[in-house]
């Protein structure tokens, strides 16, 4: 018999618009419905062919929660939706003021040893990454809605920018903590 | 195991029947086994009134002893004598020598990668050695309950990787015990507080055991708990505690030798017996006289409180840390739960209590309050509340990946992902004319392959040669409920294919476990015919029953005539073989029942997510929350 629901893409399988702007509360609410009638420990008891059914259901929906729930992520399925892969080498030529900015924040936190309280700079850096991680979800949303399809993918390719940008201060952190204590 | 149970999810067929299950704590240093009995959890004591069993194994010249028996000897046999076996599961040959000079066992390594300590009755496992201590707490719990247990949650470490986890099940199915489910222990100490129905929040368990000290930063965030971030000493504990008092002991009556072994031993087990009275009393009278050692003296709270101050403050330390990797503040704590013996040190309570802001939560039994958790959980999971709405979501602890050119770890499944899942990347070859790959799964957040663990290796082989990049090789890892992994690779082009339950290198294969489980067979007296005969009687009554449950229910609705009418066949046949005596015959005629009923299990599976997603309503949703 069918499998409908578990092919069917992740935004039906949650019951929620396709929409970038999702409601991640509602989200977070389905994933607990659905979890609480497919999970494993809903079939311990179980034959193991219910088992099997109930871990690709389960792994299913965990897969489609994370592809929701995460910003960059949810960026990418919707653009694969329409049919565009980011893993594709054939990679338009960026925006350049916006590499530009990149060098130079990889500049000064190469530099930031030598600052007076690195702590505190690096806890700048996270929040204007954070500020521009927003403004690039805005981007995102308006490119996608008005189907201009190559803007969208541009602005996934800076999020995925301060994704790495993001882990690199939060490395250097954890570094200097070290050191410090 | 072959159940075939076509039941509504929560619910047993026999609602009114309580079914047996128990929480376990398989601790580094003391294992409990606790049950939930009129509703309420408590661990069971063995027949001396004990609940603490020390997991300590030794291995005699004619018997295994296991817990207080083997303790008395460990002083005198010590090669023979494992303590602390939790810190070897699921490690290699390879982990244990970085380990150090301090583990006082001869290893060997012989034909399986499996490390094995040498002992006058051979060599054994981490594995084995577990396993003895989980058949203690088995029997233990059928002797206080009566023998039909369903089966144990077991508490990990949450930081316990793939491998550390795999050894823990196997040592449970050694044991002959069934495993509900892996369940983190810190997850365990806050079910057991009952903060998984309260209020949504960063929960922080402090646990402090005797040789350990473990932080975790947890969320709990509609029902499902997250691990943040987990950290720790594995060398700090209350024994180093003793280890201060004992000295400043030796420092107060002006002890100027080297003192003997035999001395330490019991002045460290009098700065321990001070240290417990300091947790009631504000100062403690102490005399010792053994050997040339004879002193008499005063230890005050305050006194104490300095000595172990500094140790404490490295528990702080850790807790600071992991709350940075968390990304929360101290203030966003909701709740501090207490876990481990050592945390009845008042100086400690404080000083947590300072740190976070807040009073720990110390009602329960520290020693006891992650096998009450874990027993809670079995009792949900054995079927036993079927309204219960309690729902423990995990995530894999560490990121899993995948060996790429270079030596870096390509990340497949990252840290902090509700498990199960599957998650499938593709690869390509590199070189012209390549028909086979090697896959290497490791586990662990870093960059370079050397720096994370191995977890295991395998070859995908035979596929037919194409020029450099042409091959599409689909690698999918599958982490199921309880953090295990299972890793398969198919090039997507020829369908060749290959696959691994991932644990050759550090646990123990199917077959090395199929030996050991016959050789304690032929041990037991036990008449295993009729113990088989009698399983397979009862499990083809439970099928039966579970079938009619789920026919009257929608079996009209989902089945054809004609089904219908081969499931009933199937269904005449398996009531006639259980009349006979021969298990086998019960077997087939389950395994029977089972084929023909694998569409309808198939459709019920897949009208359960309709009906959790049908007729969604925001009333719908305010009226559960009021219940």
């Amino acid at each position: 018999m069918t499998t409908d629901i578990l092919s069917s893409n992740f935004f039906a399988l949650f019951d929620v618009p396709v929409s970038y702007d999702v409601d991640l509360d509602l989200v977070q609410q389905r994933y607990r419905d659905l979890q609480k009638a497919v999970h494993p420990d809903k079939f311990v008891n179980a034959s193991d062919q219910e088992k099997r059914i109930s871990m690709q259901q389960t792994s299913r929906i965990n897969e489609a929660f994370n592809a929701l729930r995460q910003p960059v992520d949810r960026a990418i399925y919707l653009l694969s939706l329409k049919g565009v892969d980011l893993n594709l080498e054939n990679e338009t030529t960026m925006d350049a003021v916006f590499l530009m900015g990149q060098m130079e924040m990889r500049e000064a936190l190469s530099e930031i040893h030598s600052a007076d309280d690195p702590l505190a700079e690096l806890d700048d850096f996270s929040r204007q990454i954070k500020d521009k991680m927003k403004s690039m979800m805005d981007g995102f949303s308006q490119a996608l809605e008005s189907d201009r399809l190559d803007d969208a993918r541009e602005w996934v390719r800076k999020m995925q920018f301060m994704q790495k940008a993001k882990k690199e201060v939060d490395e250097l952190s954890a570094k200097i903590e070290d050191e410090l204590y | 195991m072959a159940l075939l149970q076509i039941s509504e999810p929560g619910q047993t067929t026999a609602p009114h029947q309580h079914r047996l299950a128990v929480g376990i704590d398989l601790g580094t240093t003391n294992s409990l086994v606790a049950t939930v009995r009129s509703a309420q959890a408590q661990t069971l004591p063995d027949e001396n009134g004990h609940h603490l069993l020390p997991s300590v194994v030794r291995y005699g010249e004619e018997v295994i002893e296991v817990g207080d028996a083997a303790v008395e000897h460990a002083v005198k046999d010590p090669s023979n004598t494992i303590v602390s076996v939790k810190r070897l599961m699921g490690r290699a040959a390879a982990d244990l020598k970085s380990l150090g000079e301090s583990s006082p066992y001869e290893f060997s390594t012989g034909d399986s990668s499996v490390a094995k300590i040498k002992t006058r009755s051979g060599d054994v496992s981490a594995v084995e050695v577990s396993a003895e201590i989980l058949k203690t707490l088995k029997n233990r719990a059928i002797a206080t309950l009566g023998d039909d247990l369903v089966g144990a949650v077991i508490t990990v470490p949450a930081y316990f990787d793939d491998a550390q986890r795999q050894a823990t099940k196997d040592a449970a199915r050694l044991a002959d015990l069934n495993v509900l489910r892996l369940l983190n222990e810190p997850t365990a100490a806050a079910v057991a507080y009952g903060l998984d129905t309260g209020q949504e929040g960063v929960i922080a368990i402090y646990d402090l055991g005797g040789g350990t000290f473990d932080i975790s930063i947890l969320r709990l965030k509609q029902g499902v708990f997250e691990v943040l971030a987990t950290g720790g000493d594995s060398a700090l504990g209350g024994d180093d505690f003793d280890h201060v008092i004992a000295e400043w002991m030796l420092q107060q009556a002006a002890y100027k030798k080297t003192p003997s072994p035999s001395l330490v031993r019991l002045l460290m087990r009098e700065a321990r017996s001070a240290k417990e009275q300091l947790a009631s009393d504000n100062e403690v009278n102490i005399k010792v006289e053994a050997e040339d050692f004879k002193w008499q003296g005063v230890l005050s709270l305050s006194q104490m409180r300095d000595l172990i101050e500094p140790l404490i403050k490295k528990t702080i330390m850790a807790c600071r840390r992991s709350l940075r990797d968390a990304d929360v503040s101290a203030e966003d704590v909701l709740e501090v739960v207490m876990v481990g013996g050592s945390t009845r040190t008042l100086a400690v309570r404080e000083m947590v209590g300072e740190f976070f802001q807040r009073e720990p939560l110390v009602s329960i039994d520290p020693d006891k309050v992650v096998a009450v958790g874990a027993a809670l959980q079995a009792d949900v999971l054995a079927g036993n509340k079927p309204g219960d709405e309690m729902l423990l979501l995990d995530v894999i602890p560490l990121s899993l990946g995948i060996e790429t050119m270079g030596g870096l770890s390509e990340k497949i499944i990252y840290r902090n992902t509700p498990i199960p899942v599957a998650k499938a990347q593709d690869f390509t070859t590199y070189k012209d004319g390549q028909t086979a790959m090697a896959v290497h799964v490791v586990q662990g957040e870093r960059e370079l392959v050397d720096d994370c663990r191995s977890l295991a290796r395998f070859d995908l082989r035979g596929f037919p040669p194409s020029v450099a990049g042409a091959a599409r090789i689909r690698v999918t890892y599958q982490v199921d409920a309880d953090g295990l992994l299972t890793v398969s690779a198919r090039e997507e082009n020829s369908g060749v294919e290959a696959s691994v339950d991932v644990k050759p290198s550090y646990g123990l294969t199917d077959s090395e476990i199929e030996t050991m489980l016959r050789d304690s067979m032929d041990h037991a007296s036990d008449d295993m015919h009729s113990r088989m005969l009698r399983e397979q009687q009862v499990e083809a009554e439970r099928v039966v029953e579970a079938l009619d449950a789920a026919l009257k229910k929608d079996g009209d609705e989902l089945l054809s005539e004609e089904e219908k009418g081969n499931i009933s066949e199937a269904r005449e046949l398996l009531v006639n073989a259980k009349a006979s005596d021969d298990s086998e015959n019960i077997k087939a005629a389950i395994k029977k029942l089972e084929n023909a009923c694998a569409d309808y299990v198939a459709r019920r599976m897949n009208s359960n997510i309709r009906n959790a997603m049908q007729g969604h309503s925001v009333e719908e949703y305010a009226g559960k929350d009021q219940e």
